[in-house]
């Protein structure tokens, strides 16, 4: 069998739908987040995977670009989760429901 | 760069500096509002008395283009319809902003809006561009709003701000429906009246459409004057605002509904303009005779002077559904002069009001002695506002009248004439009971020195010498009132040799 | 009327100077001279006294000689084919007028002085004077109808000033803002009136128009009656002719020379003047619009003559029971201004001028008498509480009989015996045998009531303390008396009428006297009728009074004719009948428009619609749950939804 583009790209949709299951099932944010880490992940494994059958590197720079922003955004993203556990003492999304009007 | 561009220029340039000088120098902020107004009525003075009389076109034109691809010109310029409204808006903001020392809280800020207005208004009326004609307008609208909710009186001010804010965008988002079509299916790709009159001339819009612009345009800048039915805003809205905002509003940003309607949609849309007036003939009785009942029944002076200003409003609109040189002239005439006798009623009941602190007519009566300057000046306003000679609103009452008299049904200016009789009925009943009778011990005193009456000065010392010599507007009014008409009328213009173009076009 | 010429002397524009000065002073007292009480008086006192001085002078030069001539004229608006100017008139019928004008005010200033001494607010008082002089020579000298109807207005705003000079008193604040109220009612007519004429003729000025009426006179068409109607409404409001004569009375809540100025001489003459300018106007055969093509063959002058008859038989009718010694002389006023509209629609616009002329002298001289009667009785004005004045205020009393006399119109000794008659003459001479009927009716009950006045008020006892200590007044009062007094003995005795004649009709043949009975006794000669009816129902009249009032303590007549005598007393319920009908029936509408306003606008429409907007928005606020993953998976589906319609 000859592993081509379309598998790379099945397996990223795979991941892409686990992802977006977790975001919309799980309850909790610490989930929820890495959830949305899987999702960013599997937009970088289809850029990877187009970059390498097009013979282009720009994919590529462009999944460097999201491991670097991904890094600082799970950065502030789980201090905010901290201190927002530590305020409230819940992490689940059912209580952090104070913007509603 | 013109002249004409300093007077948007200096408020907005003072309201810059005032946010700049820090708290510890806030006795600058009133000064550098009063300085750039004082320096704007100097310069408006300038323009009244070199612009070149009998002449209807443009003058002291500037013109750049802004955003070509979609033909939009920073272009301004002065004519007989704006010139005399460009002065008393200078005097109405320099006086306002003089009469603002009662402001006591967050003094920045209001001299902050009160000059945005003022480079708004003046900045509406000088511009070519119907663009920026309405962009400077809803530059001057959004400060009231802040105006009223936050130094407003009355318990329910924030309610009433939301009112006219709400009520004068939809008045002035209709307008920018028209607009927006005057723009699309003119195919002129500009907004600029000048360019667009002469692309109108030669490529019509079909009647139908006219109708409907005119249509759009009548009830959204109408919205702004007061027009018949949808009224109800002004009067409740100046009576929670405080004295400078109604004055500027009621003085001057009204007028600039009817100003954009002499600029736009007359010249414009002559189809629309012989479909509407009759119509309009109908609503502004509206005005005159309807809210002059409303005022007789008020018993709140600056709801009578709400509802009165309608009124007026109503000669205005009256003028306008003439298309006749003589109503149109007179209703510009009243424009000008109900700018001042408007402003002057409000900084007069402004000061009753910090006074005596109210201003419900039954408790009031024989102000004339405890206040006697102010007192003789409120006779004087409200005289002028129910048409007494010498004063510059009667001419232009009279003017109106005239104008509408051959053009249109007599039962209309007879019921005109029984405005002014209303008018009549309810300022003499204001004037019995607010400045004659026995004094019924109300608290207040007088202004206390010379330099408290120049607001007040300043605009019923105009108001006067127009009434006495109107022809100093008149004549500066007339050319350029000629040419609305020759428009409105789709009278080929003698002097222009495009002419036959307009005949020559459904041959096509 | 022959159009007007700039001649080679310019010296018609001094009527600038007549008509500016008063304004001057009036200006200069209002902005600073107010704390100086004798600039004041020097100030407003020579304004009008050079004014009457220039006035004469213009009268022997040109209104002698019959020119007609225009001041140069200042512009004040044009635009289109309205061409208004202030423009001044200098021709025989307005230097006359303006004698009259500046002489009797003149006389009031003088008077002023005197009387109104003690006022805190004597500046304003002489403002107002001096601007109210200003106005009304305004009228006089104009020369367009624009121009008349400014001054027209102006008038009536500074009679509202000085009715309500004392506006602390309710009765005077309210008695101001009806003078204004129902002279605006009038005016509304006049203004209808004009814009018809002008719409036809195109111009506004009284000679142009005239020229185009001689030229064509047709021109005015069917509406010809009705603008004569309507111009002539105008006349109604501020000469106080019937309906809406009630301001007049009222108005007598002024100062008193300010009745003698405004009240009798000068302001509500303006209305009679004014129709003998635009005689020429009214002047025309009936024709009526199509709407009211019922009315026929009746001309405008039908309608001005009967309802300035009927002004008299009702004035004079009221004034028999009237109490207040101002408001007899009101109502006497009102009836004298009856006779010179009905003079008008007779035909006879000179009459009219010649009566006016007449009525200014003697009607001030009454009202100044009245004014030293009040003053020196610490103002009480019921006549009741007076009497036995002939004694102790001989100069008032003897100045205030011949001013009777005037009023009642005693033969020879007397300047209104000349001009009524000069009335009844023009009402015989136009066929109109009825409204002469009433016009020496009215002569009796002038005589009735005014003797009654001057039995109660001057002869027998005194009535009350005050009216024992009273006594003639200071020099600056009486000498305006005094000098008053004189033509209203001797004016009939110079050929006014003629003059009149020859000033409104140009041309026209006018009879000349010559030798003593011809002067004297003129009116015996030239119209006999009216002239021995007159004197007899005036000695009838006279009579009357002596049998009923001769010493009598109290008035007899409410015990023998009660009913009679409660409605003249309520001078027949016009005031009622007014405050119960039209003023309550337009606040009613002026009700149903602010319940319009407030529950139907602004509640159903402004609120309807807020209100709306309100309930969608709490329905569109149900979607916010607040759930991160709710709007999440919203997001979600959006985005699909997307893609798939890009994708379709």
């Amino acid at each position: 069998m000859i592993v081509g583009l379309h598998h790379y790209l099945v397996v990223s949709a795979l991941l892409f739908s686990l992802g977006l299951f977790g975001v919309l099932a799980r309850r909790n944010l610490l989930v929820i987040y890495m959830s949305l880490e899987l999702m960013l992940n599997a937009a970088n494994l289809a850029l990877v995977a187009f970059s390498r059958y097009n013979a282009n590197l720009k994919g590529q720079v462009m999944v460097f670009f999201i491991i670097t922003v991904a890094a600082a955004e799970v950065a502030v993203g789980l201090a905010l989760i901290v201190a927002l556990y530590r305020r409230r003492g819940t992490a689940h999304v059912e209580d952090l429901n104070s913007l509603r009007l | 760069m013109s002249t004409l561009s300093l007077l948007p220029l200096l408020p907005i340039l003072g309201a810059l500096v005032i946010l700049l000088v820090p708290a510890a120098y806030s006795a600058a902020w009133r000064g550098i509002a009063l300085g750039m107004t004082g320096v704007n009525l100097l310069v408006a003075t300038t323009i009244f008395f070199t612009f070149h009389v009998g002449i209807g076109g443009y003058q002291m034109v500037a013109n750049h283009a802004w955003v070509p691809a979609i033909g939009l010109n920073y272009h301004v310029g002065v004519d007989g319809l704006s010139v005399g409204l460009l002065l008393v808006g200078a005097l109405v903001s320099f006086a306002a902003t003089w009469v603002s020392s009662e402001i006591k809280s967050h003094e920045r800020f209001f001299y902050v809006l009160l000059l945005v207005i003022s480079g708004g208004v003046l900045g509406s009326l000088i511009s070519l561009d119907l663009f920026f004609l309405y962009f400077f307008n809803e530059l001057a609208l959004v400060p009231t709003f802040l105006m009223i909710g936050i130094w407003g009186r009355g318990a329910d001010r924030s309610a009433i701000a939301f009112q006219i804010t709400l009520y004068l965008s939809l008045g002035a988002l209709v307008a920018l429906v028209g607009l927006i079509g005057l723009y699309a299916l003119s195919g002129a790709n500009t907004l600029d009246v000048v360019t667009l009159a002469a692309w109108l001339k030669t490529h019509p819009l079909p009647a139908s459409t006219q109708t409907v612009l005119f249509g759009l345009l009548l009830f959204g800048f109408g919205t702004l004057v007061g027009l018949w039915p949808f009224h109800s805003w002004a009067p409740a809205g100046y009576a929670a605002a405080p004295t400078a905002t109604a004055m500027m509003h009621a003085g001057i940003l009204k007028k600039v509904g009817a100003f954009a309607l002499l600029r736009a949609a007359f010249p414009l849309l002559p189809e629309g303009v012989a479909q509407w007036t009759r119509i309009l003939a109908i609503l502004c009785l509206g005005n005159i005779l309807y809210c002059g009942w409303v005022a007789m029944r008020q018993r709140n002076l600056n709801l009578l002077f709400g509802n009165s200003s309608l009124a007026h409003m109503g000669f205005v609109f009256l003028g306008l559904a003439s298309v006749s040189l003589i109503g149109i002239t007179g209703a510009v005439l009243i424009m000008v002069a109900h700018a001042l006798l408007a402003s002057l009623e409000y900084a007069l009941s402004g000061h009753i009001y910090r006074e005596t602190g109210h201003l419900e007519l039954d408790r009031m009566g024989g102000l004339m002695r405890r206040m006697p300057f102010i007192g003789a000046a409120l006779v004087a306003a409200m005289l002028a506002g129910c048409g007494v000679p010498g004063f510059a609103s009667f001419a232009g009452e009279l003017a109106v009248m005239f104008g509408v008299w051959p053009t249109l049904p007599a039962f209309v200016v007879a019921a005109a004439f029984g405005g002014l009789l209303i008018g009549g009925i309810y300022m003499l009943r204001g004037i019995r009971q607010v400045a004659h009778g026995p004094d019924v011990g109300t608290t207040g005193g007088d202004v206390p020195c010379w330099t408290g009456r120049i607001p007040y000065l300043v605009l019923l010392v105009p108001l006067i010498l127009f009434g006495v010599a109107p022809y100093v507007l008149v004549d500066r009014i007339r050319p350029s009132a000629a040419l609305v008409v020759e428009r409105a009328l789709l009278k080929p213009s003698p002097a222009a040799p495009a002419a036959p173009a307009v005949a020559a076009a459904p041959a096509h | 009327m022959e159009p007007t010429h700039l001649p080679a002397t310019n010296f018609q524009d001094l009527a600038w100077a007549i008509l500016l000065l008063p304004l001057v002073s009036a200006l200069a007292i209002t902005l600073g001279l107010r704390r100086n009480r004798e600039l004041t008086t020097t100030l407003s006192l020579s304004a009008v006294g050079i004014g009457f001085g220039l006035s004469v002078w213009l009268f022997f030069l040109y209104g002698v000689s019959g020119e007609r001539l225009a001041a140069t004229p200042l512009s004040w608006m044009s635009v289109g084919s309205l061409s208004a100017h202030l423009g001044l008139t200098v021709d025989p019928l307005s230097t006359l007028m303006l004698m009259v004008v500046t002489g009797v005010s003149f006389l009031v200033h003088v008077y002023s002085t005197g009387y109104m001494e003690d006022d805190p607010e004597y500046p304003r008082y002489f403002a107002s004077l001096g601007f109210f002089t200003f106005s009304m020579l305004g009228i006089v000298l104009s020369d367009n109808f624009v121009q008349t109807f400014i001054f027209w207005e102006l008038v009536g705003v500074s009679s509202y000033l000085l009715v309500g000079f004392w506006y602390e008193k309710p009765a005077a604040a309210d008695a101001a803002k009806k003078a204004f109220l129902t002279n605006r009612i009038g005016d509304f007519g006049f203004l209808l009136g004009i814009l018809i004429v002008w719409a036809a003729t195109g111009t506004v000025s009284f000679d142009a128009m005239a020229a185009k009426l001689k030229a064509e006179p047709g021109i005015l068409g069917a509406a010809a009656s009705l603008a004569g109607v309507l111009i002539f409404l105008g006349a109604v409001g501020k000469s106080a002719q019937l309906p809406l004569h009630v301001w007049l009375p009222d108005a007598m809540e002024g100062p008193t020379p300010v009745s003698a100025l405004i009240h009798a001489a000068t302001m509500v003459a303006a209305g009679v003047y004014m129709l003998c300018r635009v005689y020429f106007l009214l002047d025309l055969p009936a024709a009526w619009p199509a709407a009211l093509s019922f009315l026929g063959s009746i001309s405008a002058l039908d309608v001005i003559a009967w309802t300035g008859a009927l002004t008299s038989l009702v004035a004079g009718v009221i004034a028999i029971q009237q109490d207040d010694i101002k408001r007899i002389l009101a109502y006497s006023t009102l009836s004298q201004l009856g006779y010179m509209v009905m003079a008008v629609g007779c035909g006879g616009p000179d009459a009219a001028m010649f009566h006016l002329t007449t009525h200014a002298c003697f009607k001030a001289l009454l009202f100044l008498g009245a004014g030293a009667v009040i003053y020196a009785c610490h103002h009480e004005q019921n006549i009741w509480k007076m009497g036995g004045l002939a004694k102790r205020m001989p100069v008032t009393f003897w100045t205030f009989l011949l001013a009777t006399a005037a009023l009642c119109g005693l033969p020879v000794l007397s300047s209104g015996f000349y001009s009524k008659d000069a009335i009844f003459a023009a009402a015989l001479a136009s066929n109109r045998p009825v409204l002469f009927g009433i016009g020496v009716l009215v002569v009796g009950l002038t005589t009735l009531y005014m003797s009654r006045l001057v039995i109660i008020a001057f002869l027998g006892e005194s009535r009350s303390e005050a009216a024992s200590h009273a006594a003639d007044p200071g020099r600056n009062m009486t000498l305006p008396l005094l000098i008053l007094a004189v033509p209203s003995v001797s004016l009939g005795w110079l050929p006014v009428g003629a003059y009149f004649k020859s000033a409104i009709f140009p041309g026209a043949v006018t009879h000349s006297a010559e030798g003593f009975s011809d002067v004297f006794f003129e009116p015996f000669n030239h119209s006999p009728l009216g002239a021995f009816l007159g004197f007899g129902l005036m000695a009838f009249g006279l009579s009357v009074a002596f049998a009923t009032y001769w010493g009598a303590a109290m008035d007899p007549m409410p015990g023998h004719l009660p009913r009679l005598s409660r409605a003249l007393r309520n001078r027949l319920y016009f005031d009622e009948i007014y405050a119960a009908t039209l003023i309550p029936l337009h606040d009613a509408v002026a009700a149903l428009a602010d319940w319009v306003d407030r529950w139907i606008v602004q509640g159903l429409f402004v609120r309807g619609i807020s209100g709306g907007m309100d309930l969608f928005g709490r329905a569109l606020r149900l979607v916010q749950t607040g759930n991160l993953q709710t709007y999440a998976f919203l997001f979600v589906a959006g985005v699909a939804l997307v893609v798939l319609l890009a994708l379709k």
